[in-house]
């Protein structure tokens, strides 16, 4: 009886020590098992949004099954970029430069945008949040845009509703696999015009430490102008335009192409091209790419024949060629290249051979917005101001530019584009010369996308084409097959 | 499970059968026999004690029954009476009235050990066939009171038991000899929480006793097991001090996990210093030279081993017991004088010599050259101007170079003067291995002190190892200490401690970490200056003297490079401190009852410091292009810096004067603190009660720091020189001069197990625990996991009618043993919360980066541990009086929740994760067969056989395997297959036109170019598994008067190797080739007759840019082999110095052995051709396990 007493009051004790240890079990089991940061101060959310661009490069495929793309017959062999050359869906999501990897990059980003929203939310909302806010917003914004421009249709009032989107994604995943449908296009919209208008004026320019990495008003408003003119809403790019670049701003935020770049030497341009002291750089993202040491070699990029119909004098409305001309550096098809690019290389260790390659990408520049301004204008009938944007373009980029004999004119547009109505003619003039304008750099294909430009890829040989019609299904890219998996709809093939 | 049936089934038949042919034969009847025939011829039955009446008792019976009383008056020739009660017959012994001449004496003596004379407490000492029994007190004295003509019985655990007749002494003292039997040893069972009766403990297990396992000149005590134990895979994938051996108990469990089994010593779970795991242990990086926790441990402490391998041995680790638990106790001191043993031993190992490996001499390697620059490699313009090259290179810089003052050149550029010049070289036959290793000579002294009374006991030990290198730069000296001490403050209070440190010391070559290039196929190292891979992979064209006998140069890295001036300017210098203190407090609450306390503090510190001289070619190489100035190197040099803010500007030199003097420190400290409560009864002589229960926890928190430190002037006093402009190099790159990081661990467990077992027959046992840990994350639902397991065992050889059947005489002992549980382990996963790492941004200018937060993994809430369910199922035999003991075990384990990447949609932000969702099948089988074969006074033979078959197979599994990570050496997972498979491109042939290597490459085609980085992968050729699926050990000792003989044989089958790659595009004048390169492809229709692909034209090499057919032909199928082996590990000879000449010396014991360890591979597969089956050659600090020859001494006074 004793014993069992004893053994009783024994047990109490372990029971007793067992439920205090216990709770300082928590505290102690709460240690972070290594050196990982917590998200809990706005300092911190800050940091993280620097994340929450996509560090991802869409040039090499968007380029590639772009216009701009030649087949320079340099080899037989299978190259990095011709599978988008031959629009054959790439399926490696792995390696950097395919679709698959970009989509993985702006899912990152947004889920690095979420979670600082949910911080925000979770710390109430505060003041010194506001600013972050709307960071995360907008860039949650732009890397749902970019989705949906390059795996769904392009925006179609008529057909937006119906159209297959991409995944709107709100809120941070906490599970391994979460559940997401397409939508359609015009939700997708919606949401990114919602994200957008809201986070857009939280904006503050001065709380960012490197401003050119990040959303500032002015690189916000460039998203704008690019948004409106998917959706359509010319007034609203014009509105976004002017408030990106009060008055006459923009001249001088623009690439001095015809001065400053036309002395530099090589590696001069490229330094200079990607730096963010560069003003007409509105937002410049570092992204994980081969792009910067590979581009000039690609067997389908600048071939001689894409050189010609890009570059050549007599192939834009101003009959002149533009000064970006003078800097296709290479000597032979095989690298012609106009110095873009510098490879950034990040190694692992003190002597390493190799490392990850990384480029600068220049996601807005100053042209564009004045690109858009021009295009809006030119579409809303406003010529008079569509050609005041394009005579400020062509003062940078006309060697010994005329203010007289190089005045851009509607004459000279619909002298080069004849047959289509004078506005047409502008936002033909307009597209020319963002051609040009981007050359390595991805942009046309979303004109090509947006406007239904039919292209044509024939081989170095000649003996195949591939022709893609306005209506085409492959300018669609494909979905990801583990997001095709995952449930998600295919695009038809 | 069915085979484990049949044999049982076998054993009951024999044992019926047996019985059957007794009945028939009348006459002389077995008791228990007769007793039945009576009571189906009369329908009774029979009552009487067991352990009173002797049922094998022969007795002379009628032949015929005639009546009962007449059938029960037989029984009185045995002394029984028999009373009939209704249908019962109650038996019952006369008592024998005492034969009065006998009288009682008293009897006084003392045990002692007969080994080391130490005094031997607690041993029993029972007058034969009587209940009468004491034990020796804690002065190893007894007293008795036995009749005159009595037989004592001395017995102990751990001792031969001996018998002496009385014959009217009254004062006995003896000593008692140890039992060799390892099998009759394991009466306690440690499982490093509790020492439990074997009758309790149902689990599979094997202990080894520390003497018998300890190889003489063997430093590290985690080799010893090789071969020892059936199920327990010893891999030495580097020999290097401080390298742990790729160590598997009972096979994998986790796909990504470490796999590696639990050490626990004294209790107490020894915390690795530095995570790594199996797989980086062969990366020959400079972590795993302190990857070994039990280098600091000296191998005259260790008392015992036993090493834990199913569910029911391991439960009361719970949830870190997957891999399996070694469970190591150390010596404790012993009540009598002071006792005092010296072990020296003195080790030499053998040079590796061109005999065993297959590499070409140099003339074959000069016409190699020859034909490489008929090819168009190896040109003037090229090679002149080569970063890495080695004859052709030095004579194309002699030709360029004039002499203003002579007017000539350093070699005229005629045919005649090219030929002299290279057939020094063509006959030069360098012996690289004769240049970088020597016949070293290690010795390793040893000297403990064991001593005590009954209130206290100490151990002392201290140990020096001194091990002066087997290869230049390489050196290693250890110290260590270890004080042991028992107090017995009450009969009810018991303390102790246990203090331990080692110091190390240890040089090697200086090196760099391993990189891998999935583009090309390959890993590198730069700057390696391994002795062993420079050997393998250079030229023996190459010399190390000029002819005036000067150290020779050649240019590496467009620096000047000699492998003996490197080593020598080029170093690591590792020092480490491990330093553990331990107290434990023992207090018996009640007889029964019993609560512990144990308490452990271990501190380590780790410096590697990581010398570069300024006069190594790490060092210069940063400054080759300038003095004298060179501008095509000055382009193509990567050490020099090109300023980003001058980009049209020439590189300039960032390191002017010094070299580098990198550090890199890893410290741990790590804290346990266990309370438990164990009580322990035996009710009614038959049932048997364990209970026990604890608490613990325990933390370790671990930090690495490094720093590179530029420009150190090691010349020049020791001042650093920095050119800011260095600093800029790396942090423009984004690579930090120093880092420093923590690992943080808490763990906290209670666990409760019940044991019971009924009569010695039967025993069952159930574990819980609860474990809690904060490697998964923050999150609070994710951090706990109960585990749990439930065993039995059956002794059938105490059930009346086994004892009472002849068979065992043949078989006197068997058990079978039955498990089923839960075990678990940590993933490699820790994100059950977001992980954010700070970093800087990824941007080329300094006023474009700022801090950044990354987000590594994003949240899984799902995340759990690694689980499996075992299933084991165990038969221990002992046939003819354990002369012979056999012990099979069978397992299944089905482990599931493993950690595995998976790809996702990559909408929730991460497209490569980590989730509990992969599982995996393992089965197996272990046997040994072991025994005192031969035992008699003068000779003694005992022998050990083991192996253990394991097979697994990854069961769900779909993470993303590209074909590089499949074909390397140490292979991947795939869904089907097992845990890690070797694959290979499927070689088809040479190219008709150009002898260059074609595949089936990732899409099915025939074509020279396979994409390395595809994560197409069903194209590839399995192979079959990395690791071995059998391994096993035969053990044999013989004894003669004082000389013993023992022979270590060890065996593996079942796994593929990946041949070391000797192929490429290009050779350089640098490169040694194997022999097979004389049956290349050399001229169209070659490729019918010969696999050895040809050396290609410059032209065609042109054309494979961005192709690797030659690095894919290293991964292809004709470069595997068989990773079967038989080796003789270790023969050894000892002699036991006789007592009279120990006497005049005044010692007690002294012995002197001649061990030969890693002493004959005996069988391996050809294609080898001298690789070492076991040993990657990674480069870097790996080196493989030499020969070597032991001296050993040992003395005891």
């Amino acid at each position: 009886m004793n014993r069992k007493m004893k053994k009783n009051k024994i047990f109490i004790y372990i029971a007793c020590s067992t439920l205090l240890l216990s709770t300082g079990c928590k505290k102690f089991l709460e240690h972070q098992p290594d050196d990982r940061t917590e998200l809990n101060n706005p300092v911190k959310v800050a940091e993280l949004l620097a994340n929450a661009y996509p560090h991802g490069n869409y040039i090499p495929f968007a380029e590639a099954m772009s216009d701009n793309a030649g087949d320079k017959g340099t080899t037989s062999k299978l190259l990095p970029n011709a599978s988008p050359w031959n629009y054959v869906d790439q399926i490696d999501a792995t390696s950097e430069d395919t679709p698959p990897y970009y989509w993985n990059a702006c899912y990152k980003a947004i889920a690095a945008a979420n979670y600082a929203l949910e911080t925000i939310d979770k710390a109430g909302n505060t003041a010194e949040y506001s600013a972050s806010k709307g960071e995360a917003l907008v860039a949650r914004a732009y890397a749902h845009f970019m989705l949906v421009t390059l795996f769904a249709k392009a925006y179609d009032p008529a057909t937006a509703a119906y159209d297959p989107g991409i995944p709107y994604v709100t809120l941070p995943q906490k599970v391994v696999e979460g559940d997401y449908t397409r939508g359609t296009v015009a939700s997708v919209y919606d949401n990114i015009e919602k994200d957008l208008l809201a986070g857009l004026p939280l904006i503050k320019d001065q709380s960012y430490r490197v401003p050119k990495y990040h959303f500032t008003t002015q690189a916000a408003h460039a998203f704008a102008t690019r948004f409106y003119l998917f959706k359509r809403a010319y007034q609203k790019v014009i509105d976004h335009a002017n408030d990106a670049f009060p008055g006459a701003t923009i001249v001088d935020n623009l690439r001095q192409w015809n001065t400053t770049y036309n002395v530099l030497g090589y590696y001069e341009l490229q330094a200079l091209y990607t730096n963010s002291t560069e003003p007409a750089n509105l937002l410049l993202q570092e992204s994980k790419s081969n792009w910067g040491s590979s581009y000039a070699s690609y067997n389908y990029g600048l071939s001689s024949a894409v050189r010609a119909t890009v570059f050549n004098p007599g192939n834009n409305p101003t009959g002149k060629a533009l000064a970006m001309t003078t800097k296709i550096f290479g000597g032979t098809e095989t690298v012609y290249n106009i110095p873009k690019f510098r490879e950034h290389e990040v190694k692992e260790t003190i002597s390493a051979t190799i490392g990850d390659a990384y480029i600068m990408v220049p996601l807005f520049t100053s042209e564009e917005v004045l690109f858009n301004r021009a295009e809006a204008n030119a579409m809303l009938g406003n010529n008079t101001q569509a050609i005041t944007d394009l005579d400020a373009y062509l003062s940078k980029r006309i060697v010994g530019y005329s203010v007289t004999a190089d005045k851009f004119t509607v004459t000279k547009a619909t002298n080069f584009f004849p047959n289509v109505s004078a506005s047409d003619a502008l936002v033909a003039t307009v597209i020319n010369f963002k051609r040009q304008e981007y050359m390595h750099e991805g942009l046309r294909w979303l004109d090509v996308v947006r406007l239904k430009i039919p292209i044509t890829h024939v081989s170095a040989n000649g003996q195949s084409t591939i022709s893609l019609g306005a209506n085409d299904p492959r300018r669609l890219v494909q979905i990801p097959q583990d997001a095709i998996a995952a449930g998600l709809a295919a695009n038809p093939r | 499970m069915r085979r484990v049936a049949l044999l049982l089934c076998a054993i009951f038949w024999a044992i019926l059968a047996r019985a059957d042919a007794r009945q028939a034969n009348g006459k002389p009847e077995r008791l228990d026999n007769y007793l039945k025939k009576i009571e189906q011829a009369y329908k009774v039955s029979f009552v009487y004690d067991a352990a009173e009446i002797n049922k094998t008792m022969v007795l002379d019976v009628p032949t015929k029954l005639t009546s009962i009383t007449e059938s029960l008056d037989q029984l009185k020739q045995k002394n029984i009476s028999y009373r009939l009660v209704g249908n019962q017959v109650i038996l019952k012994i006369v008592e024998v009235p005492r034969n009065n001449s006998k009288k009682e004496i008293t009897i006084k003596g003392t045990v002692r050990d007969k080994k080391d004379g130490a005094i031997l407490p607690g041993v029993s000492i029972r007058e034969k066939g009587t209940a009468n029994a004491v034990s020796t007190n804690a002065r190893g004295e007894y007293q008795i009171t036995v009749k005159d003509n009595a037989v004592l019985s001395f017995a102990s655990i751990g001792y031969k038991t001996v018998d002496i007749s009385v014959a009217g002494k009254t004062l006995i003292n003896i000593s008692l000899e140890e039992d060799a039997n390892e099998l009759k040893d394991v009466n306690i069972v440690s499982t490093g929480y509790q020492n439990l009766n074997k009758k309790l403990f149902t689990g599979a297990a094997t202990a080894l006793k520390g003497s018998d396992v300890k190889q003489d000149g063997i430093t590290d005590v985690s080799r010893m097991l090789e071969g020892r134990v059936a199920g327990v895979s010893v891999q030495n994938v580097s020999g290097t001090f401080g390298a742990a051996p790729k160590i598997r108990v009972r096979g994998a469990t986790s796909i990504t996990g470490e796999n590696k089994p639990l050490w626990v010593v004294d209790g107490v779970i020894l915390e690795d210093v530095v995570n790594i795991s199996n797989e980086q242990l062969s990366s020959g990086d400079v972590s795993t030279l302190i990857g070994s926790s039990v280098a600091g441990i000296n191998a005259d402490d260790i008392e015992s081993f036993n090493i834990l391998k199913d569910a029911a041995a391991t439960a009361q680790y719970g949830a870190r017991a997957m891999n399996g638990v070694v469970v190591i106790t150390t010596k404790k001191g012993r009540i009598g004088k002071p006792l005092i043993s010296y072990t020296g031993n003195f080790s030499t190992y053998l040079k590796p010599t061109y005999d065993s490996y297959n590499i070409m001499n140099s003339s074959d390697q000069m016409s190699v050259y020859s034909e490489l620059a008929r090819k168009g490699w190896l040109n003037h313009s090229d090679a002149s101007r080569a970063a890495d090259g080695g004859v052709f290179t030095k004579m194309y810089q002699l030709i360029n170079t004039y002499d203003a003052t002579s007017g000539a050149f350093g070699l005229a550029n005629t045919p005649e003067a090219r030929n002299t010049f290279l057939s020094r070289y063509a006959t030069a036959n360098t012996d690289w291995f004769d240049v970088l290793f020597k016949n070293s000579l290690m010795q390793e002294h040893g000297i403990s002190v064991s001593s005590g009374t009954d209130k206290s006991q100490l151990y002392i030990s201290t140990s020096y190892l001194n091990d002066n290198g087997w290869a230049v730069g390489n050196d290693v000296e250890r110290y260590t200490a270890n004080v042991n001490a028992v107090f017995n403050l009450s009969d009810k209070l018991t303390v102790n401690f246990i203090t331990t440190g080692s110091i190390r010391n240890q040089k090697a070559p200086g090196t760099l970490g391993r990189v891998s290039n999935p583009v090309e196929g390959k890993y590198s190292r730069d700057f390696d200056i391994n002795p062993f891979s420079y050997a393998l992979n250079t030229s023996r064209t190459l010399t190390a003297f000029d002819q005036n006998g000067n150290r020779e140069n050649f240019a590496r890295n467009f620096a000047d490079f000699n492998i003996l001036n490197e080593l020598e300017n080029n170093s690591l210098d590792l020092s480490m401190l491990d330093f553990k203190l331990q107290g434990g407090l023992n207090y018996k609450i009640t007889k029964h009852l019993k609560y512990d306390f144990l308490a452990s503090m271990r501190y380590v510190k780790s410096g590697n410091e990581h010398k570069v001289r300024e006069n190594s070619n790490m060092a210069n190489a940063y400054r080759a292009g300038y003095s004298p100035d060179d501008s095509y190197i000055q382009d193509n040099n990567r050490f020099l810096f090109r300023d980003p803010e001058h980009p049209e500007a020439q590189p300039i030199v960032v390191l002017p004067y010094g070299g580098f003097y990198n550090t890199t420190d890893d410290f741990l400290k790590s804290y346990m603190v266990r309370n438990s409560l164990e009580y322990d009864n035996t009710f009614n002589e038959k049932h048997l009660v364990n209970i026990y229960a604890f608490q613990e926890m325990r933390m370790a928190d671990r930090q690495t720091r490094s720093m590179i430190g530029y420009g150190y002037q090691y010349d020049k006093g020791g001042v650093p020189f920095i050119d800011p402009n260095i600093v800029r190099q790396a942090t423009l790159s984004n690579l930090s001069y120093y880092s420093m990081n923590h690992r943080y661990d808490r763990f906290a467990a209670f666990m409760t197990r019940a044991a019971y077992s009924y009569d010695g027959k039967y025993s069952f046992n159930a574990t819980g625990r609860y474990d809690g840990s904060n490697q998964l994350g923050s999150s609070a639902t994710a951090r706990w996991l109960p585990t749990w397991n439930i065993s039995g065992a059956w002794n059938i050889d105490k059930e009346n009618f086994f004892e009472n059947s002849s068979i065992n005489k043949i078989l006197n002992r068997a058990t079978i043993r039955a498990t089923y549980g839960l075990t678990a382990s940590l993933g490699s996963a820790t994100n059950s919360a977001l992980v954010l790492r700070n970093a800087s941004a990824l941007r080329p200018y300094t006023n474009e980066t700022e801090s950044v937060m990354n987000i590594e993994y994003i949240e899984n809430s799902d995340l759990t541990w690694e689980k499996q369910y075992e299933t084991n199922i165990g038969v221990d035999l002992g046939f003819f009086k354990d002369k012979l003991n056999l012990t099979v075990d069978l397992y299944n384990r089905n482990g599931f929740d493993l950690i595995s990447p998976l790809r996702t949609s990559g909408i929730g932000g991460q497209y490569l994760t980590t989730a509990n969702y992969a599982d995996m099948n393992t089965k197996g089988i272990e046997v040994t067969i072991s025994g005192p074969i031969i035992k008699t006074s003068e000779w003694n033979w005992r022998s050990n056989f083991n192996f253990g078959y394991n097979k697994n197979k990854v069961t769900k599994l779909s993470s993303p395997q590209s074909i590089f990570n499949l074909v390397t050496a140490d292979g991947g997972p795939q869904e089907g297959f097992p845990y890690r498979g070797l694959y290979s491109v499927e070689f088809t042939g040479l190219n008709h036109d150009t002898g260059v290597p074609e595949f089936i490459n990732e899409k099915g085609v025939k074509s020279g170019d396979v994409y390395m980085q595809s994560l197409d992968t069903k194209y590839l050729k399995y192979e079959g598994p990395t690791d071995p699926k059998l391994t096993g050990g035969f053990y044999n000792t013989v004894s003669y008067k004082g000389f013993t003989f023992s022979s270590l044989f060890t065996f593996s089958a079942g796994n593929k190797i990946r041949l070391n790659p000797a192929f490429s595009t290009f050779y350089s004048d640098l490169d040694a080739m194997p022999n097979e390169f004389k049956d290349r492809w050399t001229l169209p229709g070659d490729e019918l007759k010969t696999n050895i692909p040809s050396i290609p034209y410059l032209e065609t090499a042109a054309d494979f840019s961005g192709t690797y057919p030659y690095n894919t032909y290293n991964y292809s199928t004709v470069r595997v082999a068989d990773g079967g082996f038989i080796r003789l590990k270790q023969l050894s000879l000892s002699y036991a110095i006789p007592a009279k000449i120990l006497k005049s010396i005044g010692a007690n014991n002294a012995s002197i052995s001649a061990v030969a360890n890693n002493f004959w591979l005996i069988y391996s597969d050809k294609k080898l051709k001298g690789q070492d089956p076991e040993f990657f050659a990674s480069g870097g600090v790996a080196l493989p396990i030499p020969k070597q020859y032991t001296l050993s001494l040992k003395v005891g006074f």
